[in-house]
C-alpha cells in the first residue's frame, strides 16, 4: 500500500513536467500574440529604463529553457511566481480563490451523487417504466447540452423571466457568490446546479447500467433463494456492487470539477479558480494560466491516487501493494 | 403419508421475441422425507427451470410458471403469498447453484453471507449468526473456520466456495436440498469431495435433495429415484436402480452409453448421442426424441408418447416401452455386448 502511493506519487512527477512545458512553449515569443511587458505595464507609456527593469525583473530576458527550469525550482518551494498585473503572488490569488471553488465543486457533487444516484436507481429497479424512459431520455439530452448555454439558460429562466412573471417576488440571483438581497446560499443555486448537470446526468446513466448488470448476476439469485425481500436483494446485495464503479466516477469528477469549472464561474461570475484563469488568459497573463494550472493538475492527480485507494476499501478483490493472495 | 414435496404437471414457458419456450412442460414427481431425487439430462432439457420453479424463482414477465401444482407439505407454492413464499426459500427449501464462483456476492464477507439466512428465518443477532456460521463452515470441512469466515468469496478457492454454499444452503436446517449441478463447475478430484459432503450432510440433517445434474454417473451412488427429462418433458421416471439396469427409454440407454465406464471390458470409444438437443420453440412433433433416436419409427415422428408404468411404478414416456421385444440387447444395440 505505502510502495503503492509512493509510485503513484512519483508517477506524477513526468505529469507536471509535461504540463507545464506546453505552457511555456505556448508563452515563447512568436507562438501567441501579445508582449507581456505591455501587459505589465498596460497602455502608458514607458521609459526603456522601465521596460529593462520589468524585463529582468520577471526574468523574461533569460533563454527560454533557464526561464523554465527557474520556475520549476520556484515551484518545488512553492513559489508560482508574481502576476503581471496584479501585482501580488500567484499563489496568494489562488488562496483567495480555491476555497470558493472548493464549496461549489462540493455542492454539485453532493446533487450529482444524490440526484445521479437516486434516478439511476429508480430507474434500473423500474426498467422500461415511464420513470425510466424518462431518465433515459433527459440524461442523454443532458450530456450533449454545452454547459455554459445551459447557464445562461437558467440565468435567463430563473433570474430574469421568473422576476418578471412573479412581479419580482420569486427570483434566483444569478451572478456573483454574495449580495445584500440574498442569503450566501442562494447564489449558489444555480452555478453549482449548472456545473453538476453533465455529470448527475453521466451518473444515472451508468448506476443504471450498473445497477442492472448487478440485478442479473448470479449472487442476486442466491440472495433471492435465501428468501430475502426483494428490497434487501436490490439495496444490499445489488447496490453495493453497483456503486463500486459510481464512486470511481464521481471521486474523479470532482477532481475534473476543481479545475473544470471555468465555463461555469464564467457565466455566474463566481471568483473561482476557473474564472481567474479565463480572466487571465485573456490579460496573457502567463503566471496565473500558468499557476492555475498547475494548483488544478495536483489537485486533479491527488484526488484520482484518492479515488484508487478508495477503491480498496469498496471492493474487496482489491488489494494495492501485494496483500495475502 | 403425504409426499414431502409433491409436482404435479408443472409447466414453466418463458416469452422470447422468437417465440415461446416451453422450457418446462408438464413435470410430475414426489419426494419423500430424506429422499434423493436426481434430474438427469442434457443442457436446455428444462431440469435446471423446473428447481427454480420449485422455488418460484423464475424471472417474471419473459418466464411464467402457466400450470401445475407445487405442494409442500400440502400447501401449493405457486398459490402463496410472496412472503409466505420467501418464509420457505432459505428456510425450508435451500438451494446451492452450479457456479460457486459466481453464487457468492464479492463484496460480503463468506461468514456474513452465510448468517444473512439465519438473522432472516432464525431471528438471530448478527454475533449469534455468525457464530453459526463458523460452526457450519466446520462442518462442511473449511479449515481455520473462524478465519475464513471473515474471508471475501475471492479468497476461497472453487471446492471451498462449493462448501461455503452448501453451508448456506444447509445453515436453516432445511426439509429440502435443491442441488443444480453442484460439481459441475468443479475439478474431477473436488467434485467428489462434495458429493460425499453432500452424501454426509444428507445423513446428518436427514434433508430431502434434488440432485440436478447432466451426469448420471455423478447419481448412481447418492439417488433414490431418477427422473430423465428431455426437451421439458420427462422421459423416464423411477427407482434408480430401475432406471440404471433396466431402463426403458432410447434416450437413457444413450445416457448411459455415453458414460466412461470401468465395469465392461471394451475397446470401442463411449456412444455419443448423435445431434443436438431440440430447440424448445420448436420442439419436433410427435415424440420430441424421434430426430436423434436410433430405434424411431413412423409413429414417432406423429403420436406423442405418454409416461406409461412399465412395472413398479417405472414410467417411461416411450411408444415401444412396454413392447418386450423393443429391448436395449435385443434391439442389437451396438454398445452393449453382454
Amino acid at each position: 500500500m505505502f510502495k503503492y502511493v509512493v509510485r503513484r506519487v512519483f508517477q506524477m512527477i513526468p505529469v507536471f513536467i509535461g504540463v507545464t512545458l506546453i505552457l511555456f512553449i505556448l508563452r515563447a515569443p512568436g507562438v501567441l500574440p501579445g508582449d507581456p511587458v505591455r501587459m505589465i505595464t498596460g497602455e502608458r507609456g514607458m521609459t526603456d529604463a522601465l521596460r529593462q527593469q520589468i524585463i529582468e525583473k520577471h526574468g523574461l530576458d533569460q533563454p527560454l529553457y533557464r526561464q523554465y527550469v527557474i520556475y520549476l525550482g520556484n515551484l518545488l518551494q512553492g513559489d508560482l511566481g508574481e502576476s503581471y498585473q496584479r501585482g501580488r503572488a500567484v499563489t496568494e490569488i489562488f488562496a483567495d480563490k480555491l476555497p470558493n471553488t472548493l464549496r461549489l465543486a462540493l455542492a454539485a457533487i453532493v446533487i450529482e451523487a444524490i440526484v445521479g444516484v437516486t434516478a439511476g436507481i429508480i430507474s434500473a429497479v423500474r426498467q422500461y417504466s415511464f420513470l425510466d424512459v424518462l431518465v433515459t431520455l433527459s440524461t442523454s439530452i443532458l450530456v450533449s447540452v454545452p454547459v455554459f448555454w445551459l447557464g445562461m439558460l437558467f440565468q435567463i429562466f430563473f433570474g430574469i423571466k421568473l422576476k418578471e412573471w412573479t412581479g419580482g417576488a420569486f427570483y434566483l440571483p444569478i451572478s456573483q457568490m454574495s449580495s445584500g438581497e440574498f442569503p450566501d446560499w442562494a447564489h449558489m443555486i444555480l452555478p453549482a446546479i449548472t456545473l453538476a448537470s453533465v455529470s448527475t446526468a453521466y451518473v444515472a446513466r451508468i448506476m443504471r447500467s450498473q445497477m442492472l448488470e448487478a440485478m442479473g448476476q448470479d449472487y442476486i439469485r442466491t440472495a433471492e433463494a435465501k428468501g430475502l425481500t426483494r428490497r434487501a436483494v436490490t439495496f444490499r446485495h445489488a447496490l453495493k456492487n453497483a456503486l463500486i464503479p459510481v464512486v470511481t466516477f464521481v471521486g474523479i469528477d470532482f477532481g475534473v470539477m476543481m479545475g473544470g469549472a471555468i465555463l461555469t464561474e464564467t457565466v455566474f461570475s463566481w471568483p473561482g479558480v476557473g474564472r481567474e484563469i479565463f480572466l487571465a488568459v485573456g490579460q496573457r497573463d502567463w503566471p496565473i494560466v500558468m499557476g492555475g494550472v498547475v494548483i488544478i493538475v495536483f489537485l486533479v492527480m491527488i484526488i484520482n491516487l484518492l479515488v484508487d485507494l478508495s477503491y480498496a476499501l469498496l471492493d474487496p478483490r482489491i488489494r494495492y501493494g501485494g496483500g495475502p493472495e | 403419508m403425504s409426499a414431502l414435496l409433491e409436482v404435479k404437471n408443472l409447466a414453466t414457458h418463458f416469452t422470447t421475441r422468437d417465440g415461446i419456450v416451453r422450457a418446462v412442460d408438464g413435470v410430475s414427481f414426489t419426494l419423500d422425507c430424506g429422499e434423493t431425487l436426481a434430474i438427469v439430462g442434457e443442457s436446455g432439457s428444462g431440469k435446471s427451470v423446473t428447481a427454480l420453479s420449485i422455488m418460484r424463482l423464475i424471472q417474471e414477465p419473459q418466464g411464467k410458471v402457466v400450470s401445475g401444482e407445487v405442494l409442500f407439505k400440502g400447501d401449493d407454492i405457486l398459490k402463496l403469498s410472496d412472503s409466505k413464499v420467501r418464509a420457505i426459500r432459505g428456510d425450508r427449501i435451500a438451494m446451492i447453484f452450479q457456479d460457486p464462483m459466481t453464487s457468492l456476492n464479492p463484496v460480503f464477507r463468506v461468514g456474513r453471507q452465510i448468517g444473512e439466512s439465519l438473522i432472516l428465518h432464525k431471528g438471530m443477532s448478527r454475533r449469534e449468526a455468525f457464530e453459526r456460521a463458523v460452526e457450519l463452515l466446520d462442518m462442511v470441512g473449511i479449515p481455520h473456520p473462524r478465519d475464513r469466515a471473515r474471508d471475501y468469496p475471492h479468497q476461497f478457492s472453487g471446492g471451498m466456495r462449493q462448501r461455503a454454499m452448501i453451508a448456506m444452503a444447509l445453515a436453516c436446517d432445511p426439509d429440502i436440498l435443491i442441488a443444480d449441478e453442484p460439481t459441475t463447475a468443479l475439478d474431477v478430484t473436488i467434485q467428489a469431495q462434495i458429493l460425499e459432503l453432500m452424501i454426509e450432510m444428507q445423513e446428518r440433517t436427514g434433508a430431502a435433495i434434488i440432485m440436478i445434474t447432466h451426469d448420471l454417473g455423478v447419481v448412481a451412488d447418492m439417488a433414490d429415484d431418477v427422473m430423465v427429462m428431455y426437451a421439458g418433458k420427462q422421459v423416464e421416471y423411477g427407482k434408480a436402480d430401475g432406471v440404471f439396469y433396466t431402463p426403458r427409454h432410447p434416450y437413457t440407454w444413450g445416457l448411459l452409453d455415453s458414460l466412461p465406464r470401468h465395469d465392461i471390458d471394451e475397446k470401442g470409444a463411449l456412444l455419443p448421442i448423435t445431434g443436438q438437443p431440440p430447440s424448445l420453440i420448436n420442439v419436433p412433433a410427435g415424440c420430441a426424441f424421434h430426430p436423434r433416436c436410433p430405434y424411431a419409427k413412423d409413429v414417432c415422428t406423429t403420436g406423442t408418447p405418454v409416461l406409461t408404468d412399465v412395472g413398479e411404478g417405472h414410467l417411461s414416456a416411450c411408444h415401444f416401452s412396454n413392447d418386450p421385444e423393443f429391448d436395449r440387447r435385443a434391439s442389437q444395440h451396438p454398445g452393449e455386448v453382454a
